[in-house]
Parts: C-alpha cells; sequence; structure tokens
C-alpha cells in the first residue's frame, strides 16, 4: 500500500521547489502542479482497488516509526479511500477549472491549491487530534488565500470574513484539543475512543472538538462569513467549498464522533435545522452562487443529521451518509462550475444555456439529483433513509426531512424553469472553454454512471428498468436529427418494448394489462402527431419517453420501491413535457412543487407501510395495522395530487392548458391514469381493511366536489384547452368517487371512465390542439364556423363530446349507467346527486366547446384555414374507431372487467345476458340501443331529405336579422361569456378561493424567509456575534 | 328479445297515436291560455294545418351540414324517448322498446335530441339561437337537480330502475301511487317539471318577444315541420314519464290521455299565472324549494 506520507512529501515539496525556483519556473509550474494533482488521484485509487478488489485492511501509518502518542498516525481504511479519492478527483477538476485563472501572473494561485488539497487529504486520514487542528490551519490559510486573490468584486471581504471566521473556530477546536491532552494524556484518536469513563472536562473538550467542526460545517445561523464567501469567492473556488471541503468536514466529523456518542442528537437537530431554514431562506435568493451556498448549507446540514443518526440508521448509516454525500459532491460541484461559466449573478441569467443544450440537460440532472429523483444515488439515500426512520418511529424526523427537501425543490425548479423558459436575449452569451467543460460534463457522466449503478444494485428495482433509461439516452445522443427520424425510433421503442411485455400481463392481470394498454397505445397514437411538427423538435424526444418508461415501471412495479421509482421518473418526464409549452414555466412549477409533495407523501406512507410489513412487495400494503389510516391518507393525497383531485388541482389548468398540442393528450387522457392507477393499488390494499371505509367515504366527497367544481369552472372558461382541463379534473372527480365507493360496481364504473375518458380525452385534446395549431389561438371567440374549413376536426369533437357527455348510444352512457346502479347499491345518494348534477353540467362546456369553435360565424382571418394535420387526425380516428367499437360492443368490453373486479368483489348483481347487462337495479342493452337508434336516425333523416330536396345551402350572414345586415363575424358570433347569467345564480361555487388559500399560504413562507434573511447582514463582526452565540447556547442546552 | 313485426306495428301506431294527441294537446292549451287571457283562441285543428302547411314550403334554405341534421337529432331524440318508454301498464306491445333499457336510458337519451338540436342551431350562426341555446342548457342543468333527486328517491324506494317495475309497483289504487307514497319526490319532480316543459315563468329560451323563438330561429319550411312533429311527441312522452314515474301509469289509452293531458296542463296552469324569469331567476329557483324537496324525498328513504 503506497504510503499516505507520499501525498504530504508531493504536496509540500513541491509547493516549496516552486517557491524556491523564483519567476522562472513559473511558467512550467502549471504542469507540475497538474501531475502532482494526479499523483494523488492515482495514490487515492490505488487505495480504493486495494480495498475494493483486494481487500485490503485497515491499515494506519506512523510518522517516524514511532508509536503514538509519540508520533502522528495516518489510518488508511475504506472510508478514506473513497474520501481521498473523491477529494483528489475534485482537486484535479478543480485545477483544471481554474487552469485560466492561473494564467497571466496569477500563477502563484497553483501552489495553494495543491497545499489546499493536500491539507485535506490530510484531514481525512490523520487520526491525532492535533494534528487535524494544524491541517485545518493550513487549509483555512490555503482557501483565504484562493478566495483573495480571485479578482472577482466581493472577494476580498469575503476571504477576510472566512478569515476570521475560521480563526475564531480553529480556535474552540485548539482548546478543545487542548483540554483533551489535559485530561487525558494522549491526542491519538484510537486511545481517546478507546476510554470508556470520560472526565467531566474531556466530556468538555469533546463538545468544543464537535462543535467547532459542527461550525466548519456552517451551521444555521452561524453561517452568515460562509453565504458571503459562496456569494464572493470564484464559483469555481465555490465548488471547491462546498463538495471538497465539505465532505472531508463531514468525514471529519463522523469520523471524530466515534468518541462523541452523547453529541449525536445535538447533530441530528443542528442538521436539520440547518438543512430546513438554509432551504427556506433560499426561497428568497436571487444571486446564483448564494443561492448554491444556501442549499450547500441545507444538503450538508442533511449529512450532519444523518451521522447523527448512526446508531438509529444502524447497517444503512453508511450507504444513506454515502448516496447523499455522493450527490451533493458531484451536483453541487457541477452547479458551481456551470456558474464559473456565467459573467452575471443572476438566476435568470441561466437562461443562456438553452443556446448550449447540454448543459442545459447538466443543469437539469444536477438538479433531479439534488432533489433526490432517480435514477441518481440520492433517490436511493432518501428512500433507505426515510423507510428506517419509520421502522424507528421518527416520525417527526420523516416529517422535517420532507419538509425541508420540498422547500429545497421550491427554489431549485423554479431556477431551473428560468434556466429553460425565461428569455435569454439580454444575458451575455456564454463562451464554453474545454477546461470549463471537462469538470462539468465529468460529473454529470459520474451522477448518472453511478445512479444507473446504484439501480442494478438495489434489490427491489427490476433490472428491466434500466433498459428505457439507456434508450432514453441514446435518444438524446441523437437529437441533432430531424424530428420525423426520432419520432419514428420512439414509436418503433414504445411499439416493441409494448409488444413485449403487455401480452403476457393479459391473462396474468388484466388490471394491470388495461392500464399499460392505455399507456402503450395512447403513447404510440400521441407520439403519431409528432409527424405534424417540423424541425428537430429538440429534447421532446427523450423526455416524452421519460414519462412513459416512468409509467410503464410504475405498471409493472412488483415492490414498493420500484413502484416509487416509476412515479418519480414519470413526474420528472412530464415536468418536462409540460414545462415545453410557450407559457408554461409557472405551470411548470406548480406541477412539480404538487408533485413532489404528493411524492413525498407517498414516500412517507409507503415508508410507514414498511415499518410495520418489513417488506417492499406491493401487495404489503394490504396487511398494514397500524396507523392504517395515516398511511392510506398519505398515499391518497399522493395519488390525488396527480388526479388533481379538488384542493390540490390548481396546477392543472394551465399545465394541461399550455403545453404543446400533443403534448396534453399525453398530459391529460394518458398520464393522469397513472393516478387511477395509484388509487387503484391504494384501495385495492384499503378493501382488505374495514378500518379505513371513513377514507373512502371522504375520498367519495372529495370525489363529488370535484366533479361539480370541475365541470362548473370548465362552463366558464374562453380558453379551450383550459375548458378541457378543467374537465379533465372533474373526469378524475368522477372516477376518484367511483373507485371510492369500494364496490363492484363502483370500480366498474372507474374502469369504463377510465377508458373512455382516455379516448375521448384524447380525441379532445389531439383535435383541439390541433386547431390551435391551424389557427393561432386559445380563444374561442376568436374562432367560430370552422366547420365549413375542419370537417374532420368537427366530427371528431362531435363524437368526443358525445362520447363525454355520456348520452346514448356511445359508450359515455355506459359510465353513466353503472354510476346509477353503484350510487344506488352503495346507498351514497347525496354524493351521487353531486355527480350526477355535474355530469349535466358538462353539457354546458361541451357545447360551448363545438359551439364556439365549430359553429357560429367564421371569421375573416379564419377563411383560409386548412383542416387538422393528417398526423393528428391518424390518431384521432383511430381512437375514434375504439369508442365505436366500445359502444356497440360493450359487453366484450365490460364482460371481461366485470370478471376481473370479482377477484376483489365476489358479491356482484352484475350479470350479463347476451347483449344484455343486468343489475339489481336496471337493465341495459348497449347494442340494441345503437341499433334501434341507428335505424331511427336514418329512417328520420330519409324523411327530412325527401321533403326538403330543394335545400339551398346559402351564404353566411343570410339569416333572418330584424331589417338589419349583419356583416362582421366578430359581432355576430355570440360566443365570449356565454353563460354569464348562469355564472350569476352558481359563479359562487367556482371562486377561486382554493387558488387564494395556496397563495396566502406560498406568501406567508416567504415571509417568513424575507424576515429569516434580515440577520444576514453583511457585517464581519455580526457574523462572529452569530458564531459566538451559536456556541453559548449550545453549551448553555448542555449544560442542562 | 327477437325482432317481431308484430311489435313494431303497435309501436307505430303508439307513436301515430302519441303524435295526434301531441297536437290536440297543444291545441288545447293554447285554447285554454287564450280563454285565459280572453282571447277566442286557435281552432283546434290548427296545429294540423301548420303542420301541413310547414312540410309544404317550396323554398328551403340550409346554413350547412349540421344545420341541416340538427331537425333530425331532435326529432330522433323524441323519437327515441317514445321508443324507450312504456305506455301502457301491463301490456308487452304497449311497452315498445323499454326492454333495451331502464330509466337512465331516458335520463340521458333526453340530450341526444337537445345538444344536436343545439348543434344544429348554432351552424345557423344566429345570435338568438346561440343566446336561446345557452339559456337553455343552463336551465335544464338546473331542472336535472332536482328532477335526479326525485328519481334517486324513487329508485331506493321501488329498489329499481326499471320504469316498468316503477309503474307495476303503483297499482292497485291511487293509494299506492308515489304521488301518495313518496309526495316529497313528486314535488320534487313536479316543479323540475314545470321547467322541462318549458312554459312561463320558465320560457326564456324561446322568450318570444325578446330572442324570438331562440334556438329554432333560423329553421323553417319542413325544419320546422319536423320540429313541430318532434314537439308534439315530445310533449306527450314528458308527461308520460312523470305520469309512470308519479301517478301509477297508464292502464289503458283513456288513462293515459287523460293523466297526461293534467300533468301537461298543470304546467300551463302555472305558467298563465306567472311571468317569466330571467335566467340566473330560474336556475336559482330550481337550488331552493325544489331540490330540498328532493333532499327531504331521499333522506325519507334512506
Amino acid at each position: 500500500m503506497v504510503s499516505p506520507y507520499f501525498l504530504l512529501g508531493i504536496g509540500l515539496g513541491l509547493a516549496f521547489l516552486l517557491g524556491l525556483l523564483g519567476q522562472k519556473a513559473r511558467k512550467s509550474s502549471s504542469i507540475l502542479i497538474l501531475v502532482a494533482l494526479f499523483s494523488f488521484v492515482g495514490i487515492s485509487f490505488s487505495w480504493l482497488w486495494q480495498f475494493l478488489q483486494e481487500n485490503a485492511s485497515v491499515t494506519q501509518f506512523f510518522s517516524a516509526g514511532f508509536k503514538p502518542p509519540f508520533s502522528i498516525a495516518l489510518q488508511v481504511g475504506l472510508h478514506e479511500a473513497v474520501l481521498t479519492s473523491m477529494i483528489n478527483v475534485m482537486g484535479l477538476f478543480s485545477f483544471v477549472s481554474l487552469w485560466r485563472n492561473m494564467k497571466d501572473g496569477n500563477e502563484k494561485l497553483g501552489p495553494i491549491l495543491l497545499i489546499l488539497f493536500m491539507g485535506l487529504n490530510m484531514l481525512v486520514l490523520t487520526r491525532d487530534i492535533f494534528n487535524v487542528f494544524v491541517f485545518l490551519e493550513i487549509t483555512a490559510i490555503a482557501l483565504g488565500g484562493l478566495i483573495l486573490f480571485d479578482e472577482k468584486k466581493h472577494a476580498r471581504s469575503a476571504g477576510f470574513k472566512y478569515l476570521i471566521a475560521s480563526a475564531l473556530i480553529s480556535t474552540i477546536y485548539l482548546l478543545g484539543a487542548v483540554l483533551i491532552y489535559f485530561s487525558n494524556g494522549s491526542l491519538y484518536l484510537d486511545d481517546v475512543m478507546a476510554l470508556n469513563n470520560m472526565s467531566p472536562m474531556a466530556i468538555v473538550a469533546v463538545f468544543l472538538l464537535i462543535l467547532s467542526l459542527v461550525l466548519e460545517l456552517k451551521p444555521f445561523p452561524a453561517n452568515g462569513w460562509a453565504l458571503d464567501v459562496y456569494q464572493g469567492a470564484n464559483p469555481a473556488i465555490g465548488a471547491i467549498v462546498s463538495a471538497a471541503i465539505g465532505s472531508t468536514m463531514l468525514f471529519l466529523l463522523y469520523k471524530l464522533m466515534g468518541m462523541a456518542a452523547f453529541m449525536q442528537e445535538f447533530l441530528i437537530a443542528v442538521g436539520l435545522i440547518s438543512f430546513i431554514a438554509s432551504n427556506l431562506l433560499a426561497l428568497v435568493q436571487k444571486n446564483a452562487n448564494r443561492l448554491l451556498g444556501y442549499s450547500s448549507i441545507g444538503q450538508i446540514g442533511l449529512i450532519i443529521s444523518i451521522i447523527g443518526l448512526k446508531d438509529i440508521l444502524g447497517d444503512q448509516f453508511l450507504f444513506v451518509a454515502f448516496m447523499i454525500l455522493i450527490t451533493h459532491f458531484l451536483a453541487k460541484a457541477g452547479l458551481f462550475w456551470l456558474s464559473a461559466m456565467l459573467k452575471s449573478d443572476e438566476l435568470k441569467a441561466w437562461s443562456v444555456f438553452r443556446k448550449k443544450s447540454v448543459l442545459l440537460v447538466l443543469f437539469g440532472i444536477f438538479i433531479f439529483a439534488l432533489i433526490g429523483f432517480p435514477p441518481f444515488p440520492s433517490f436511493y439515500g432518501k428512500w433507505t433513509l426515510i423507510i428506517n426512520l419509520a421502522e424507528t418511529h421518527n416520525y417527526y424526523l420523516i416529517a422535517a426531512i420532507l419538509i425541508g427537501s420540498f422547500l429545497e425543490a421550491i427554489y431549485l425548479f423554479r431556477w431551473l424553469g428560468y434556466a429553460i423558459k425565461v428569455d435569454f436575449t439580454e444575458y451575455d452569451e456564454v463562451k464554453i472553454n474545454w477546461e470549463k467543460l471537462i469538470p462539468v460534463l465529468t460529473f454529470g457522466a459520474l451522477l448518472l454512471a453511478s445512479g444507473l449503478y446504484m439501480a442494478h444494485l438495489m434489490p427491489g428495482i427490476e433490472d428491466i428498468t434500466l433498459w428505457p433509461l439507456l434508450f432514453i439516452l441514446a435518444i438524446y445522443l441523437l437529437d441533432f436529427l430531424p424530428a420525423y427520424i426520432k419520432n419514428t425510433i420512439s414509436i418503433a421503442a414504445l411499439a416493441y418494448f409494448s409488444f413485449i411485455i403487455l401480452p403476457p400481463y393479459y391473462e396474468k392481470d388484466l388490471l394491470r394489462f388495461i392500464f399499460l394498454g392505455i399507456f402503450a397505445i395512447g403513447g404510440i397514437l400521441t407520439l403519431i402527431a409528432g409527424y405534424a411538427y417540423k424541425g428537430k423538435r429538440r429534447g421532446f424526444y427523450p423526455v416524452a419517453l421519460l414519462m412513459y418508461a416512468g409509467l410503464i415501471v410504475l405498471i409493472q412495479a412488483e415492490t414498493t420501491l420500484s413502484f416509487f421509482f416509476g412515479w418519480e421518473i414519470m413526474t420528472a418526464g412530464s415536468y418536462f413535457l409540460i414545462i415545453r409549452g410557450k407559457r408554461s414555466m409557472e405551470h411548470g412549477l406548480s406541477y412539480m412543487l404538487f408533485s413532489i409533495g404528493g411524492a413525498y407523501a407517498i414516500l412517507a406512507g409507503l415508508g410507514l407501510t414498511f415499518a410495520q410489513t418489513h417488506n417492499i412487495d406491493i401487495l404489503s400494503l394490504a396487511s398494514v395495522t397500524v396507523h392504517a389510516k395515516l398511511i392510506f391518507l398519505l398515499l391518497a393525497v399522493g395519488f390525488l395530487t396527480k388526479t388533481a383531485a379538488l384542493g390540490l388541482h390548481i396546477w392543472l389548468p394551465g399545465a394541461h392548458a399550455e403545453a404543446e398540442s400533443d403534448v396534453s393528450p399525453m398530459v391529460s387522457a394518458i398520464l393522469l391514469k397513472a393516478g387511477v392507477f395509484g388509487l387503484f393499488i391504494l384501495m385495492i390494499a384499503m378493501g382488505k381493511n374495514p378500518e379505513v371505509a371513513s377514507i373512502a367515504y371522504i375520498l367519495g366527497w372529495v370525489g363529488a366536489l370535484t366533479a361539480l367544481v370541475g365541470n362548473l369552472a370548465a362552463a366558464f372558461q374562453e380558453d379551450a384547452k383550459r375548458l378541457l382541463a378543467y374537465s379533465s379534473i372533474a373526469q378524475l372527480g368522477y372516477i376518484l368517487f367511483a373507485l371510492a365507493m369500494m364496490s363492484h360496481l363502483g370500480w366498474m364504473t372507474a374502469m369504463v371512465y377510465s377508458l373512455n375518458h382516455f379516448m375521448y380525452k384524447a380525441i379532445l385534446f389531439l383535435t383541439i390542439g390541433a386547431v390551435v395549431l391551424r389557427v393561432g389561438t386559445h380563444s374561442m371567440y376568436k374562432m367560430g364556423g370552422l366547420i365549413q374549413r375542419m370537417p374532420l376536426a368537427f366530427i371528431a369533437v362531435l363524437v368526443g363530446i358525445i362520447a363525454l357527455s355520456g348520452v346514448p348510444p356511445l359508450s359515455g352512457f355506459a359510465g353513466k349507467w353503472f354510476f346509477y346502479n353503484a350510487v344506488l347499491e352503495k346507498g351514497w345518494y347525496f354524493q351521487g346527486a353531486i355527480v350526477f348534477f355535474s355530469g349535466i353540467v358538462a353539457f354546458l362546456y361541451l357545447f360551448k366547446l363545438i359551439y364556439s369553435v365549430f359553429l357560429g360565424q367564421l371569421k375573416d382571418n379564419l377563411r383560409q384555414v386548412k383542416d387538422i394535420s393528417i398526423w393528428f387526425a391518424i390518431p384521432i380516428y383511430v381512437l375514434i374507431l375504439g369508442i365505436m367499437f366500445f359502444s356497440a360492443k360493450p359487453e366484450w368490453v365490460l364482460q371481461p372487467l366485470s370478471d376481473m373486479l370479482t377477484q376483489w368483489y365476489p358479491n356482484t348483481s352484475l350479470s350479463f345476458d347476451g347483449l344484455y347487462i343486468n343489475s339489481n337495479f336496471g337493465y341495459w342493452s348497449g347494442t340494441g340501443v345503437m341499433i334501434t337508434i341507428m335505424i331511427m336516425f336514418i329512417v328520420l333523416l330519409l324523411w327530412l331529405w325527401i321533403l326538403s330536396r330543394k335545400v339551398v345551402k346559402v351564404k353566411q350572414f343570410n339569416i333572418v336579422y330584424s331589417a338589419e345586415a349583419p356583416q362582421r363575424p366578430e359581432t355576430t358570433h355570440v360566443s365570449y361569456n356565454i353563460f354569464a347569467g348562469y355564472y350569476k345564480a352558481l359563479g359562487w361555487i367556482v371562486a377561486p378561493k382554493i387558488s387564494e388559500l395556496w397563495n396566502k399560504i406560498s406568501d406567508f413562507v416567504v415571509s417568513v424567509a424575507h424576515f429569516g434573511r434580515m440577520i444576514y447582514t453583511g457585517n464581519g463582526q455580526t457574523y462572529l456575534v452569530h458564531i459566538l452565540a451559536f456556541i453559548v447556547v449550545t453549551f448553555l442546552w448542555f449544560l442542562n | 328479445m327477437e325482432f317481431d313485426f308484430k311489435h313494431l306495428g303497435f309501436t307505430l301506431l303508439g307513436l301515430l297515436i302519441v303524435l295526434n294527441w301531441g297536437l290536440l294537446m297543444s291545441a288545447l292549451m293554447q285554447k285554454i291560455g287564450a280563454r285565459v287571457a280572453r282571447r277566442i283562441g286557435i281552432r283546434l285543428y290548427q296545429p294540423w294545418i301548420d303542420l301541413i302547411k310547414n312540410y309544404a314550403i317550396r323554398s328551403q334554405i340550409s346554413h350547412g351540414i349540421m344545420f341541416y341534421l340538427g331537425p333530425v337529432f331532435r326529432f330522433s331524440g323524441g323519437v327515441g324517448i317514445f321508443l324507450f318508454m312504456p305506455l301502457i301498464v301491463g301490456s308487452v306491445m304497449w311497452s315498445n322498446y323499454s326492454f333495451q333499457g331502464d330509466l337512465v336510458l331516458i335520463m340521458y337519451f333526453q340530450f341526444f335530441g337537445m345538444l344536436g338540436m343545439a348543434l344544429g342551431a348554432g351552424e345557423s350562426g344566429h345570435p338568438n339561437s346561440a343566446i336561446g341555446i345557452s339559456r337553455g342548457l343552463a336551465q335544464f342543468t338546473a331542472i336535472e337537480a332536482p328532477l335526479t333527486l326525485a328519481i334517486i328517491s324513487l329508485a331506493i324506494q321501488y329498489n329499481t330502475l326499471s320504469i316498468v317495475d316503477i309503474v307495476e309497483a303503483q297499482q292497485g289504487g291511487i293509494q299506492n301511487w308515489s304521488a301518495w307514497t313518496n309526495p316529497f319526490a313528486t314535488i320534487a319532480g313536479m316543479l323540475a317539471a314545470l321547467g322541462s316543459m318549458g312554459h312561463s315563468p320558465f320560457n326564456l329560451v324561446k322568450a318570444p318577444n325578446e330572442i324570438p323563438i331562440g334556438p329554432p330561429t333560423e329553421y323553417h319550411g319542413t325544419f320546422l315541420g319536423v320540429l313541430r312533429t318532434n314537439a308534439a311527441i315530445l310533449h306527450v312522452m314528458e308527461a308520460a314519464l312523470f305520469m309512470n314515474l308519479f301517478f301509477g301509469g297508464a292502464n289503458n289509452w283513456f288513462e293515459f290521455i287523460l293523466k297526461t293531458f293534467l300533468i301537461y296542463f298543470w304546467s300551463v296552469f302555472v305558467g298563465v299565472v306567472f311571468p317569466r324569469f330571467r335566467i340566473e331567476q330560474s336556475v336559482a329557483w330550481f337550488f331552493k324549494i325544489p331540490l330540498i324537496a328532493g333532499v327531504v324525498a331521499i333522506i325519507l328513504f334512506m
């Protein structure tokens, strides 16, 4: 094993040598330092190799051959090997990223950097308490130098504040080290840890040591100096502070905690407070580097608390800590390096990365990794953390961690939204130098690779989930191809994938077969519409496939882990799909925040489930006994954010309405079914637990009110897509209500609605989307009379609205019929009546939709408009065929559904008798009604035709109009606010109270953040007071 | 059930009876209304003359395919409700095609004609049509609220959604009628009926002196003839629905005619007394007493 003293030798030796050689060697110094840093990497990797491949044992190296306490011991174990590898890789890439800064007379920075990283290595390796102090001082001075030498505007004051603060902190450390030596005669860590009974003085000493390390890790509120450093220093140095120094100090803390078990609770508290507080304060931050600083402090706070949780997490501790640390390390360094490429500190300036899409993708990867999305390591870390905390009944900690993570998600996704959407023309263009690009690219790739590797290792994640992700990566690399090629590849991939996985489910599990069918067929059909788009459509296909991959994983999941994995992948994909819309920035954010909130509720629910079942099998949900209500409520809330139940719905209208024309049907007709599937899984589990009937009852009411409010709100929209979006909310309300009935008929209703909603909402969204592409507006009152120009679209919308409204003979009626029977059987009369009433309200918006767009007066500017694109018409008419089939032969679909549902509800009054469907209450023959109505319609049509053969088609405006001659279509087309009277009577129901409530909540949080931020005055003396106050308060706390 | 020419024949005969009774009834109602207003009123055979005249008018214009299909949808709606409605208790032949679906089918098939008509009238491009439709739909949703509650109450009471079964359960004397056994549902249903019959105070859909005849403004000649034919059938069938639900159905054609007359007369009776509501008033009205009556009707049978 290579001796660690080589690190010391190389570092110090080269630094002194360069100093001695003077001016002449300056030119070549960079190369020498690069070689030195490479050798650091080599040494630490050789250790890593030995530990991982050759099972080497932990080795201690002693200086000058003496034993402690007369020598300094350096220990090399697996942990040290990993940490030094991370640090040295960081050192190497930091040097690369600062390459240009070290030219032109600034060559002196190189040796300082080398010394800094040597110091960090030693901090990791050393086992001597005083030695730690020495290297703390060395790194502090080196870092101070790095900051001060930079030419950035606030670098000087930041460096000064840093030196003052670190001097104070080192003093405290030194005091602790002195006391330790005084009380116990040795500074060798292993000696101190071996002590069984610590004297009061030793306890105080250890307290001071740990406290100073915690202060090094910038706990809230004693971290004003650190924020100024992040803001003032060159971002590349910020990367070192956050990733390298942060990781080192965390490891040091972990190492020294071996003697301070009594401080675990302190670490948990301090860590979580920092995590939540800094993420909260970051909400109002507009400076990118300072924001990253807040985020770093938050993440490090989380890891501090994980170190405190060591005993609670037991075997899983190292896994959790490492997963979160490595994510923080790679992502935060990457983000700082990205920041280094920009001239401006503004968050919105990051929008210039749109011009270099690879940087935008990296930005996205780092953000998603930080929040803990799969497949990144932090996903597994957070999952394991939450599950273990639940198992040990630390519910408050779960809540705190999830709240902190949620706050972090708010500002990070808002930022990502800026990058994707804000107009970038006012910001300086980003100039990419190879030395800036290489580190970011490497770390991004490492992050992805580590995530995929973890997914492979993790029990409970099926290997099959990885292939789609790799395929998506491949599609991203093909992004330079024209859209139609990528479209074909995507369709082929989806078709192939569904061809492989779909058929076996028909026998095995019909429920999953149906949902998978909706996702696969819906996916293919909506992708076909993509041929209508010209150009390259950059970035569309990877994210669309990401969503479909997530959906497929979700359905296939056999464990709660892979269910959650799929759920998060789907959320990520759909977020990018939604935010692609022109005005979708805020809608994308609100979608993401509701989704993350929901996902955390699901995570908490699954964690609590695991705590009692000790099983990640998805069927284990059914066997929960303790806290069943809480668990099911959490899961329900999670799924309801996706189905946009009343109260959690405010993200949907904007997100669906502003999305691109072929994206709206994806996120409405298809994606919403993921929530429905989740609800199915939940309800299947709930069905086995009689205790939770009250939750089903509540969900029933929520569903009914969602249906009412959704439909009423839809009736008052002027934007066609918003109208359809509100309609989706209501339809999902029906489905929720039907599922909550927890009966055979109820679930039949839910299944019929799910199938129907998939078909007609896809038809309507595709058609309206295609119309919008032609006419260039969403506002219905700006359209009118388009039936003459777009007969194909008109027929599609006609079929869609008839099916949606539930008018016989189309399939929508099946849903209504089952609904009546289910409600009567269940006895939920009032909720049922609300749902029926809202079903009738649907006529208002359906009429408005088809009338305002296709009937009435054709506008002058639309006289030449063409019919919808054939690429939209194909999927639309395939779906129409589907509806027609379902309408003509409903029993062919309904009977297998009914049989399937008997596995959960064996007692059903439903019976199939040839063409007739009978229940306890009524009967209905879909085919018979269809035939009767068709014959009657044709006969009556002939009757009219015979009597009116001389009919003449007249031109526009040829109407009976009180002796006036209308000429302007705008004044003759009655459309805007057409239901004004209705609004006067019932508009109060849809007053935006819920949006107001959410706005008030968010205003409150923001104002708290503003208030909290005022403690950071920017004055170094105040910051010192903070540190001292922190010490005093913690000391007083410990005295108690 | 197998296809049966005899059954079809009876059904068509029934349709003819209903059509003529509908025409006569509308003449009677107009006459009554006129007499209340101290006018002489129309001749009783006037509706037939109007119908013949409309069908015979030679000049016919169309605004487009949907405009053309609108009356067909509307007519199908009326005839469809006729087809799915049992007329005479216990008679298979006079039960029409009600074996194909229950009350839910009728409830939702009402919309078939309404929607088609709305679209046809919409294509005419006449603002009055659109205004009339928007009012009609708005009012209709409000009507459905108490009516739905009444129907749910009946379904709980009789434990069925089949109209045939509901009617049969009411046989054996007036004391078995829903009107007697379930008075609140009947109140809710009959108040809702006022709206669905479209007489004053709920006649703002066609509001003669404000938006001349609303949705059908542009329809004339044969189209109007078709619509008038349908209106005659539909009025009788709406009355028949309430007769079946609340007043014991009909054991023979005489009872059928008497009961549908009285039920229809109820809306005319109210209509000649009360002036027209504005749309927000009429919508709000259905959410007051009729809705409360419906809620009480359900609570009593829960």
